[in-house]
């Protein structure tokens, strides 16, 4: 378990023409769950394999608890790896598999015996552990991947490279609650990469949203939700993603930070109202239920508007083809380049 | 449960029945049908039972070249399969120089086997071949010609080069689907060179491998052209082999009834090894 942290770390591909990773800093607490959240592009595999030591840096330095480990090969510094698909040595048993880090690194064998009871019972698969592993299904499979990588007590920090992919959807969330109560319980440092927000905000107590190489903004969920620092993040995260409406459209009646080009407002942050207290008036092009509340419905609506499509969540109390007028109650605002300016609110 | 029966069905399975019949089946018979007859000529010849069967089993001639051959097979198989093994872990997985290596390793893989022979005899001439001069004059004196482990020692090492080369292309074949995340698993995990091999190489070169041996026990078990090419199986009968030894009873001696008992019993003793090697490697897979 360590204290991780990234200084002014670049990366270009050999031959390539651009950096993969403009300068990126991060910090990363001893025992955190720590997710990078981006598109796929976007740098964070490049970053992962930067960290497990399978690629070197261009410039800038890795540290583990302040020593700098950037030139350090895989072996040394002392980090597991979860891939995307399960990684076992499939003519091994279960035991085997979870004992053979620890093995490889010379530890005595009752000390093996017994971190491999510790952590088969901690993943719940203490019957299993005299299988084959080839015998298992995907989900097993990933979670002894999964134990492979926690057996080390002393490891830095445990990667996890889009570790649900290769699960069935009804098993991803129950992968997902083992992994965050195991973090929690054996306080390990997980990096967690995905491209998928719900695996991020819901695994992680710290978000890094990467977008072209570049971290966007690192943040706990809330924040990243409610307060994204540039017009991507809000753009990226959120189902559907923040509405971006730019300011000379708006009737007047806001107040808006100076140099203000876009403001942006979640779908909740919206409610639709007659036309004259709008700020936008739109027509309804679709509705689409997501539940009921007090007996009405609610749910997404889309807005064809003067200033783009929007899309507002709440009661659907209005028809398709109807025109409304939409009043925030809530927004945020950007500047010229996308980034947030401090809002009249705070 | 009625099953929907089907005859005509049968009908698309006799082309390949003819086939085989007429490339396998028949002409086995055939030689079944001498190796019970002493054929003195076509018009006069009478059953004999397994009289020819005894007599080759007790063959003294038979026996030595049966020892020699399995002298000679393991001793490929041993040299072979790690070199190949060797040669394919050690070759880049892609680029140009891979490509290159591909190229030059199928090369003797393609050279007619007399040829390979030819080659071979005349490099290890101890007059005029490179490498007969050349350890004649390190001070080696080498004669396949006329010294038996001279002989072996050539034969070996031209197999060793016609033939390497189809086990490091199988095992290249193996080593190119392992995905790379186990090998930067392995890495992570601390595993020493032997480990990687052992536990994330090996459990996945298992089925090319397995082909490999195969191929070279009964190609090594058949071997023919080479040493008839090389050592006409001299000095002596220091390198005669199965297969010449029944060339020799055959076409030389015209012994028909006992070359085809000698021919069944060398057919079963090929079934019966790679029986043995098949069903051993496959019980421990699970």
């Amino acid at each position: 378990m360590a204290l991780i942290e990234l200084q002014e770390l670049t990366f270009r591909y050999p031959g390539a023409a651009a950096d993969t990773l403009t300068p990126v800093s991060l910090s990363v607490a001893d025992s955190a769950a720590f997710a990078l959240l981006g598109a796929s592009g976007a740098g964070k595999t490049t970053l992962l394999n930067l960290l497990s030591g399978l690629l070197r840096p261009t410039s800038g330095r890795i540290l583990f608890n302040g020593e700098d480990v950037s030139t350090w090969a895989g072996r040394q510094r002392n980090v597991a790896q979860v891939f995307q698909f399960p990684v076992l040595y499939e003519s091994m048993n279960v035991a085997d598999n979870l004992a053979f880090p620890l093995r490889a690194r010379k530890f005595q064998a009752a000390a093996i015996k017994q971190r491999v009871e510790v952590i088969a019972s901690e993943l719940n698969i203490t019957d299993q552990l005299g299988h084959k592993a080839s015998q298992l299904s995907l989900f097993q499979k990933q979670l002894i991947a999964i134990g492979r990588a926690l057996v080390r007590p002393d490891v830095s920090v445990v990667l996890l490279d889009e570790p649900l992919t290769a699960v069935e959807p009804k098993m991803k969330w129950r992968l997902r609650r083992t992994l965050r109560r195991v973090q929690e319980e054996l306080g390990v440092t997980m990096i967690y990469v995905t491209h998928d927000q719900t695996e991020a905000l819901t695994f992680a107590d710290q978000v890094a949203v990467m977008g072209d190489g570049k971290v966007l903004q690192v943040d706990t969920p809330e924040r990243i939700y409610n307060r994204p620092l540039h017009e991507f993040v809000g753009y990226f995260i959120g189902s559907p993603g923040m509405n971006f409406v730019p300011s000379e459209q708006l009737h007047s009646s806001l107040s808006l930070v100076p140099g203000t080009k876009r403001i942006g407002f979640r779908p909740e942050w919206a409610t639709l109202h007659a036309q004259n207290s709008a700020h936008i008036n739109g027509r309804v092009t679709a509705q689409q239920l997501q539940g009921t509340d007090g007996g009405g419905l609610v749910g997404v609506q889309r807005l064809a508007t003067e200033a783009g499509d929007l899309a507002v969540r709440g009661n659907l109390q209005a028809q398709v083809g109807q025109t409304v007028g939409v009043r925030l109650e809530q927004y945020l605002c950007f500047s010229q380049q996308g980034q947030l300016l401090v809002t009249p609110h705070e | 449960m009625n099953k929907p029966y089907n005859n005509k069905a049968w009908l698309g399975v006799l082309p390949v029945l003819l086939i085989v019949a007429f490339s396998g089946v028949i002409p086995l018979m055939t030689v079944v049908n001498y190796s019970v007859q002493d054929i003195l000529d076509f018009n006069s010849r009478f059953f004999v039972g397994f009289q020819w069967y005894t007599d080759t089993l007790q063959d003294p001639r038979f026996i030595d070249a049966f020892l020699r051959q399995l002298g000679f097979s393991a001793s490929v198989l041993l040299l072979e399969i790690p070199l190949g093994l060797m040669l394919a872990r050690g070759m880049p997985r892609q680029g140009l120089a891979a490509s290159l290596l591909l190229v030059l390793l199928a090369i003797p893989l393609l050279i007619p086997w007399n040829v390979v022979g030819t080659i071979w005899q005349l490099f290890a001439r101890s007059d005029i071949g490179l490498l007969g001069v050349s350890l004649n004059a390190l001070g080696f004196s080498f004669n396949y010609t006329a010294n038996p482990t001279h002989a072996w020692l050539t034969l070996l090492a031209m197999d060793i080069w016609h033939w390497t080369s189809l086990v490091t292309l199988l095992a290249f074949a193996g080593l190119t689907s392992v995905p790379p995340a186990y090998y930067q698993a392995a890495e992570l995990d601390g595993a020493s060179k032997w480990q990687v091999f052992r536990y994330v190489e090996l459990p996945r070169l298992k089925g090319v491998l397995v082909i490999a041996v195969l191929l070279r026990l009964m190609d090594s078990f058949m071997i023919y052209t080479e040493p008839f090419v090389l050592t006409g199986g001299g000095p002596g009968n220091a390198t005669t082999f199965l297969s010449q030894h029944l060339a020799t009873m055959a076409v030389g001696q015209f012994d028909l009834g006992p070359a085809a008992a000698f021919s069944v019993i060398y057919f079963l003793f090929i079934l019966l090894f790679c029986w043995i090697f098949y069903s051993s490697v496959m019980r421990n897979n699970d």
